[in-house]
This record gives C-alpha cells, sequence and structure tokens, in this order.
C-alpha cells in the first residue's frame, strides 16, 4: 500500500522507535502498569493516545497531554504483547508535536542566573539531557550559566535536589520553599 | 475410546512410540517400540489391587498434579485399555503389587521395551496439542500466588471425579471463592510467546463460567477479554446465555495481578477498553486461560514421518483450504490440532475426512499418481562415481530422493510429486521430468525465439499461478504486449539456469521468470527453490551489465492477471527505451557469456535430436512467413 506521508500514522511510524505504532490492538495493558496514570493523571491514557495517532487524528493527538507526562521508565514496555515500545512512540509524536510549534505543557524549573556558578551538576544528572551550560547575557554582560530546554524537562526535580546553590528547581508548588513551608506546617501538626 | 477398543478391525497400541516411518503411499513400514509396563497386559483385568497395595504416591500428570497417583497405576479410571503400568522411576521394588495380584500374575518385572515392525498403508498423525506454562508471564504471578491456576487445574477442581468431588475450592486455604477472574489469551495473540490466537479458549471460558453459574449461582464471575471470538454455529448464542446468567465481561488485558498476603486474594489491575477507565479489581482466585502449543517432541515426529511444520511448530497441511486433512506426504494425513488449533466439532469433522482419505488407500489396489514425475539418467549422476553432490535430494520438498554413496541418486516415484526442482538443480543434467524433459524444454524456446528474438519476451510461467493469472488477463482482455511468448512448466523451481542463458544466448530481448507467491506454493518449497536460483541469476546478470529490466523476476498469483499484463508491459516499456542498435550490440557482447552455462546442454540425452527438430520447424515457419510476405 502506498504510505501517505500527510498522514500523521505514518509520519510517526516512518521515525525510529515509531515503528510498531500500527501493530497495536489496545488492550490497555499498558494502561494498567502505568505509574503516571495511578500516581499523577488519572487520565493519562497511552492507548488512546496511539489509538487516536492510528486514526490520524492529528490535532487531537497533539493537544493530549500523554506524551508529555511519559516518563519512559518502560514498565508497561516488557508486558506489552504486540512488543510495542510505547514510550518511543510517545518520543516520537513528541517530536512531531515540537515540529508542529506545540510546546510542553509541564512546568520547567527555573535557573537564579544570580547565583548559578555554571558547575554543571545539575546537567550531569538530568536523566532527560534537558540542562545544558550555555553562554547567556545577563544585566548586561556575557556569563555562562545553566539553561533549561522546557520541552525536554519532565519536571523531576532532581536538578534541584542536587544543586549547592539553590540556584535551580522546580517552580511554585515544588519550590524549595513550598517544600519547607509544607515541611513546617506538618511538623506543626 | 472404549467403542474403538471393541471394534475388531481397530488395533489400540497404547504406551506405543512411532520411532521410523519408511516407505511411502500405501507401502508404509512403521517401527514401534512397545514400552515396557511391567505388567502383562493379557493377564491384567484392571482390579486395582496393585494400587491399593503399593506405598508410593506421585503427583498425577493427569490431575494436574492436584492429586497423587500410586506407582502403580491407570492414568485415568475411563483409561482404554484398562491395563496397569509401573512407574519405574518411583518403584521401590517393595514388590507388594506382586503380592497383591496374587494367582493373576500379571506383574512381571522382567519386562523390556519391545520393537516392533508393522506394514501400514496410510499414518494419521493426531498427536493434538500441548498447555503454555503461564509461570513464563510474571505478571501474572503463576506458580508464586497461590489462587492463581490454570484453566485445566479448573477443570480438574469443577469435575465431580476430581481430587475435590467437584468441591470448588481455592488452593490458599480451601475456602469456596466467591469472586473469580477467568483471563483470556494468556500466552496466546501475544509476540513475546505465541502470536497466533488459540482459537477455543474465549468459548472455552464461557463454558467454564456457565458450569459455575449453575453449581454456584452467587458466585461472582468475570471474563477478561481482548475480543471475543465466537464465530461457529450456536456459540455467539452461547456467549449472550452467559451474560443473560450474569457473567461480567471485561473488554481489557490484565496487565499485572498483585496478592494481598495476609488473605491470599488476588488483585487484578487492568482497563476496561468500554470505560476507558483503568480498573483495580479484587477476587478470591483467578484462572488463567493459557495458549495451546505444539507438542513438545513435534520436531522429532516431523522429521520421522518428513511433515514440513508451518510457523510455531505445526504440521503443515498439504493446502490450507482445499486439503487441510492431508499433510505433503502421500499416504499421511493430519487430524485435529496437531495440524494447527481447532476446538471439538473440527478436531472430529477433519479426523473423519483423514479417515476417509486413508480408507480410500486401503480399498486400492493402485494408486494413480501425476504422469510428471522425475526420473535419474542413472550414467549421468557424479554420486555413482563416488562423487558427493546430493543437489537434487536437497531441492526436493518430498524426501522423494535418496543420495546413497556410491550409488546414483534415486527417486522414488510414488512420493515425487513433479514439481522438477531436482531437475534444475541438478548440475549435470543427470535428472530429468517426464513431459518436462531439458529437450522439449529447450526446443521449445528455439521455435518461441525463431524469429525476431530481440523483439521478443519470454515468459517462463509455473502451471498452478502465473500460468493462471496469463489465463485471466486473456479472458479478462487486459491488453498487454503481443510479443510476450509463453512456456509452461509445472514450477518455477524447474526453471533451469540453462533455459534462461539459452534464451539470452539465442538473442531473446527480455526473460520473465514467473511463479506462485511464497505461501501459495503448490510444491511447498519449490517456490523458494526457484526463487533462490532466480536471484542469483539476477546478480550474475547485473553484474554483465545487462540492461535492468530486461530480466525480471515476479510472482504473479492465478487472480493476478491485472498485474500479468502490467508485468509485461512494463516490460516491453523497458525494450522499447533502449534503441535497436544498442540492445543487438548487448545481447552480442553477452552471448559468449551465455554461451558458457550451455555448452553442457548438448550432451543431455535426446537434447540434440529435440533441437534439430526445433530448426527444421523453425525453418518451415519462417519460410511460411516470408512467402506471407
Amino acid at each position: 500500500m502506498e504510505k501517505s506521508p500527510e498522514q500523521l500514522s505514518s509520519q510517526v511510524s516512518d521515525l525510529p522507535g515509531g515503528e510498531h505504532l500500527r501493530m497495536c490492538y489496545s488492550c490497555g495493558t499498558c494502561v494498567s502498569r502505568c505509574m503516571v496514570r495511578e500516581r499523577v493523571e488519572p487520565s493519562y491514557n497511552p492507548r488512546r493516545l496511539i489509538k487516536k495517532a492510528v486514526l490520524d487524528m492529528r490535532d487531537e493527538v497533539f493537544a493530549d497531554k500523554t506524551p508529555w507526562l511519559c516518563s519512559a521508565c518502560d514498565l508497561c514496555y516488557p508486558s506489552c504483547p504486540q512488543k510495542i515500545h510505547i514510550s518511543e512512540i510517545l518520543f516520537a509524536i513528541r517530536k512531531l508535536a515540537l515540529d508542529a510549534g506545540h510546546t510542553s505543557p509541564l512546568r520547567a524549573p527555573t535557573v537564579d542566573g544570580q547565583t548559578c556558578v555554571a558547575c554543571g551538576l545539575c546537567a550531569s544528572v538530568c536523566p532527560y539531557k534537558a540542562i545544558a551550560l550555555k553562554q547567556v547575557k545577563l544585566f548586561g554582560r556575557e556569563t555562562v550559566i545553566a539553561v533549561v530546554d522546557a520541552n525536554l524537562c519532565m519536571g523531576c526535580g532532581l536538578c534541584g535536589a542536587q544543586c549547592r546553590s539553590a540556584s535551580i528547581g522546580p517552580a511554585e508548588a515544588f519550590s524549595n520553599e513550598h517544600l519547607m513551608d509544607d515541611l513546617w506546617q506538618w511538623l506543626q501538626a | 475410546m472404549v467403542d474403538a477398543a471393541r471394534h475388531p478391525g481397530i488395533d489400540v497400541r497404547a504406551y506405543t512410540e512411532v520411532e521410523r516411518v519408511e516407505g511411502f503411499v500405501g507401502n508404509f513400514k512403521v517401527r514401534l517400540r512397545r514400552k515396557a509396563r511391567y505388567v502383562q497386559a493379557e493377564r491384567c483385568n484392571g482390579c486395582g489391587e496393585c494400587a491399593k497395595s503399593c506405598p508410593i504416591e506421585v503427583p498425577s500428570t493427569f490431575e494436574m498434579g492436584l492429586a497423587p497417583h500410586k506407582a502403580i497405576y491407570v492414568p485415568m479410571s475411563q483409561a482404554v485399555p484398562l491395563v496397569y503400568t509401573v512407574d519405574m522411576d518411583a518403584c521401590i521394588h517393595c514388590y507388594k503389587c506382586v503380592e497383591a495380584c496374587g494367582k493373576l500374575d500379571a506383574i512381571d518385572f522382567s519386562q523390556e521395551d519391545e520393537i516392533v515392525w508393522e506394514d501400514v498403508g496410510a499414518v494419521i498423525v493426531a498427536t493434538g496439542y500441548s498447555h503454555f506454562d503461564p509461570s513464563a508471564l510474571e505478571e501474572y504471578g503463576y506458580g508464586r500466588f497461590a489462587n492463581v491456576i490454570t484453566a485445566m487445574e479448573m477443570e480438574r477442581l469443577n469435575n465431580s471425579a476430581g481430587p475435590t468431588a467437584g468441591n470448588l475450592v481455592r488452593p490458599s486455604d480451601m475456602k469456596n471463592p466467591g469472586r473469580l477472574a477467568m483471563i483470556n489469551c494468556v500466552g496466546s495473540r501475544d509476540k513475546r510467546f505465541n502470536p497466533w490466537c488459540s482459537n477455543f479458549c474465549c468459548m472455552y471460558a464461557i463454558k467454564n463460567a456457565i458450569l459455575l453459574k449453575l453449581y454456584h449461582p452467587g458466585m461472582d464471575i468475570t471474563i477478561y477479554y481482548m475480543d471475543i471470538r465466537a464465530p461457529s454455529k450456536g456459540y455467539e448464542e452461547f456467549y449472550d446465555r452467559a451474560r443473560e446468567m450474569g457473567v461480567k465481561f471485561i473488554h481489557g488485558r490484565p496487565g499485572q495481578i498483585t496478592e494481598d498476603p495476609r488473605t491470599g486474594n488476588l488483585f487484578v489491575h487492568s482497563e476496561d477498553m468500554s470505560l476507558g477507565q483503568a480498573l483495580e479489581l479484587e477476587y478470591d482466585m483467578v484462572m488463567l486461560n493459557q495458549a495451546a502449543v505444539p507438542q513438545p517432541d513435534v520436531d522429532r515426529l516431523s522429521s520421522i514421518l518428513n511433515i514440513s511444520q508451518s510457523p510455531g511448530g505445526w504440521f503443515m497441511e498439504y493446502h490450507p483450504k482445499l486439503r487441510p486433512m492431508d499433510s505433503p506426504t502421500d499416504g499421511v494425513f493430519l487430524a485435529g490440532a496437531c495440524q494447527g488449533v481447532k476446538d471439538i466439532p473440527a478436531s472430529v469433522a477433519q479426523g473423519a475426512a483423514a479417515a476417509a482419505r486413508a480408507g480410500r488407500i486401503l480399498h486400492s489396489k493402485e494408486w494413480e499418481i501425476e504422469p510428471t514425475v522425475a526420473a535419474i539418467w542413472e550414467d549421468r549422476c557424479v554420486s555413482a562415481q563416488g562423487k558427493r553432490c546430493g543437489f537434487c535430494a536437497r531441492a526436493c520438498p518430498y524426501g522423494a530422493i535418496e543420495v546413497k554413496k556410491d550409488q546414483p541418486a534415486r527417486v522414488f516415484t510414488a512420493k515425487c510429486h513433479g514439481c522438477g526442482g531436482c531437475v534444475a538443480e541438478c548440475p549435470n543434467g543427470a535428472a530429468t521430468q517426464m513431459h518436462f524433459t531439458d529437450a522439449q524444454i529447450l526446443a521449445q524456446i528455439r521455435v518461441l525465439l525463431a524469429d525476431k528474438p530481440e523483439g521478443k519476451i519470454l515468459a517462463f510461467r509455473c502451471h498452478w499461478c502465473s500460468y493462471g493469472g496469463a489465463d485471466l488477463a486473456g479472458t479478462s482482455h487486459f491488453e498487454y504486449t503481443s510479443n510476450e511468448r509463453g512456456l509452461r512448466v509445472m514450477c518455477s523451481a524447474r526453471m533451469d539456469v540453462s533455459m534462461i542463458h539459452e534464451a539470452f544466448r539465442l538473442g531473446a530481448g527480455a526473460v520473465l521468470y514467473s511463479g506462485c507467491h511464497k505461501q501459495d506454493c503448490h510444491y511447498i518449497t519449490g517456490q523458494r527453490v526457484g526463487a533462490s536460483r532466480a536471484e542469483r541469476m539476477q546478480k550474475q546478470f547485473d553484474k554483465m551489465g545487462m540492461t535492468p529490466g530486461r530480466f525480471r523476476i515476479e510472482w504473479i498469483s492465478a487472480a493476478q492477471g491485472d498485474k500479468y499484463a502490467r508485468v509485461l508491459n512494463e516490460m516491453q516499456a523497458v525494450l522499447d527505451s533502449v534503441p535497436k542498435e544498442k540492445l543487438l550490440e548487448e545481447i552480442e557482447s553477452l552471448r559468449p557469456n551465455m554461451s558458457k552455462h550451455v555448452d553442457k546442454i548438448s550432451l543431455i540425452p535426446d537434447v540434440n535430436k529435440a533441437l534439430d527438430y526445433a530448426d527444421r520447424m523453425k525453418e518451415v515457419m519462417l519460410s511460411a512467413h516470408s512467402s506471407e510476405a
């Protein structure tokens, strides 16, 4: 059969890791194994996302949060009866979404340029290779600090835990201040 | 079984293994090993006094290890023949059984395996299937969690003749389970283990659910499924009945089972597709419907009987739609799940069909076969001169050729189906095929390329597929080039290297090498023999610098008339795209190369005579043409 390159399913299966997309027969094994669904986001559903991709539902696929939430823990992969590497398919979809101009809905950590000493500890521990040391212009002069690629970041917070100068870390609810506040309240209660 | 054992025309040989099968249709010789029972069958009356006195207990395979049997035992109470057997691995030689047997004196510890040769006219293979061990699926915890059981264990637990007398209990605490889950497709439809659908498990789960609901209406039964496959008569209605009775169905394959170690209860984690929601439900017991897999000794049997295997290890049938009960070896038939997973009605139908087929052989004095069989020119065979060769035997899909050292290759005519693969593979022109001899085919090539060969496309077609495809192109009025000249052989395996080279030597513009698709070959592996040869030639021609497209390999089924016409039109386009002088130049420059591969054909018997005749025909034809002009 001739493949039409415009179809989303063809685009995904042409990317490395996306080859087995069409083999999915929707059994739901991956959903029942998924820690993200169980602990983070009840609406998270890789099976449904794959089905949407197979049916070429481009807008729905790109609007879905699922590809951004997958942490590639690969609990689902060894259980899949069709031997589909689900996280790789989700990463292929994520790449297509980025190419189409979509951005990650996750909040990436912020870097305080004034205190960052560019030691590189955060970049070395990041499991998603989302942090790099880059030269930026700060207050009118060139300096090297850690820079986070928001589209690669999964928001795990390892960088914040590793940083010796509290210069990098998740925003808002998981910031150092928030966590300390929570801890105080919990100790006082 | 009892009826079969009592039938005067049926001789049941239990506890006997087939070790060798020789010969051919109507004339098989079978070597049987009658294993020592250590009990004389003609004296044993099956009273069971011996087993009562035996002090040793062994887990019973028939009871799935849920109950023991003694070291002297029958596998089940309805065994046929009802003769006891001593399990020598377990026996401690206390001889209490000999005492118990008393005057009957049936027990004989000196017995040994006995080898018998039998003459038989036909063989029916009905060796059935085996069960997949679900402990390989670690996520379901079979073997770790006491209350996860297999369907066969359920069969024994829910059977009034079983170890619990039909009282369904769960293994961890012997309590009656109130909530039961059944999981389908355990190890089947699973690329990690067995890719096939095990056919009967859907209906089997439903059967078990209905049975349990009849005995225990209050029991909460849930079946986890991916698709319910209920395609035969009455099956869908059976599925309806289960739902009416209150059996629950969850559309989703569980990803994991976890256990509460205090209660032994199980949690099944799955997604319900219809709800689009993840579920984690608690059960007292879980039954796994494990996959059906081929018997563990299927490879040994397949080499004994010379039957090839389909992917997975099932025995290969002669034709998947038209001859499902025939094996590719004449006189050997297949019945039941050994040929592929099937349920009871399908097995019975196939068994009856196989019996009818075998009956036809047993009742005929003579057996007709196709006349296009292979033969060997014994004086030309190099094996007779002490050289190692055996190309013919390796090409034969039927094991019909035997090559022994210092002897000419021998064709068992009754086993030959006439593909001609051996003839084309023989490097010395020592094999021939009746009605498709080298002489006949080479003469045809010469006449077909008599006039202006550079403008002709010589199409080699196999009898079963591409010839039918060409036929269909004609009857469907698909237009294709009139420069095509067709030549029929039985199989693409017969399309000899020397024929293709001879066609190019004679100046053919293009040559088509066509046959069945790989999976449709009427001679099991014939197409593969032909395909690998054609690919070898293609590489050779590319190296010689032949214009791409002048030699073409295409697999065309009898239903692909349109493809046949398209391929030939494309080949004509290739010829049209090369200027005539350049084409003639190429033919001329390749001719010495082509001649090298055909210089031996004149040594093959009858070839010169046939070619002389062809040349005379050619002259007559050409003079008729010129007088017309």
